[in-house]
């Protein structure tokens, strides 16, 4: 009777430690993995159409214009460029630029989470604004 | 002087009842966070903008199909309607293209046309973040 009453009474004594543990490393896991969760967002200028090769309005600031062709090809200001060089050159040409403005277009084909992709490195190199351009013909 | 015997606080259904809040918030708070209910699956960035504010989504499937906060809309015309009326109360207010990686630029540019036709002035790409280098 006696022994009983003393296991009893070694039981009552829960150990919450491990139960409070459990919780902040659930807490802490939910913190850590909440980023991937949630949506962010590229801010993108109002989308205008574009005639390719079309008159540019005048303008002294250096422009950098990203053309994304449906066989892959990206073109910087109408030169050919790998994407790897695209990301020395864009920093340099927007070092350049006051407005520090990229506006990419892109041939019908091309997808948009490649448009994106290149959005998301000009903000990368530093762009202020990037602008999406329909271009109704490609250069 | 006499030591007084502590108080026996019974901490544990505390503790469990923290415990479910966290599972609870753990799970709503995806659904509450994402700009709608509708799965797509967005581009992944690095330099993407979190904006907690009211704003009005658009979304755009990798089968095509548009929605408008979460309401299937069939024609690019009907979510500039739409648009122009949720512009008419905020004219400030936030507009969330979520289109499918999947889907052509040309397809979101219709979207962010039609948006910009209706007023938008904010329009923002949703994406999601990138944490490995690419």
């Amino acid at each position: 009777m006696r022994r009983r009453h003393v296991e009893r009474r070694r039981n009552d004594g829960l150990i919450v430690n491990s139960l409070v543990d459990i919780a902040l490393s659930l807490v802490i896991g939910f913190m850590v993995s909440m980023p991937i969760f949630f949506e962010n967002g590229i801010f993108v200028s109002a989308p205008g159409v574009a005639q390719a090769g079309g008159a540019v309005p005048a303008g002294s600031d250096i422009k950098a214009n990203i053309f994304l062709a449906n066989d892959g090809r990206i073109m910087l200001n109408e030169v050919q460029v790998p994407e790897d060089s695209l990301r020395v050159l864009l920093p340099r040409l927007l070092d350049r630029s006051v407005a520090r403005r990229v506006v990419i277009s892109n041939e019908e084909l091309v997808l948009y989470g490649d448009v994106i992709r290149v959005m998301d490195m000009a903000k990368q190199v530093g762009a202020n604004d990037v602008a999406w351009l329909r271009t109704r013909t490609a250069p | 002087m006499s030591l007084k015997a502590a108080p026996n606080l019974d901490i544990l259904p505390m503790a469990c009842v923290g415990l479910i809040l966290v599972l609870i918030m753990m799970m709503i708070s995806p659904m509450v966070v994402t700009h709608t209910r509708t799965p797509v699956d967005v581009p992944a960035a690095h330099t993407g903008q979190r904006e907690v504010q009211n704003d009005i989504s658009i979304v755009l499937t990798q089968t095509g199909q548009y929605l408008f906060d979460d309401e299937p809309v069939a024609t690019l015309e009907q979510i500039g309607d739409l648009v122009a009326a949720e512009i008419a109360r905020d004219p400030y207010i936030l507009v969330v293209v979520r289109a499918d990686r999947e889907c052509y630029g040309n397809q979101v540019l219709d979207v962010l046309s039609a948006a910009k036709k209706a007023g938008a002035v904010r329009i923002v790409c949703a994406t999601k973040k990138l944490t490995t280098k690419s």
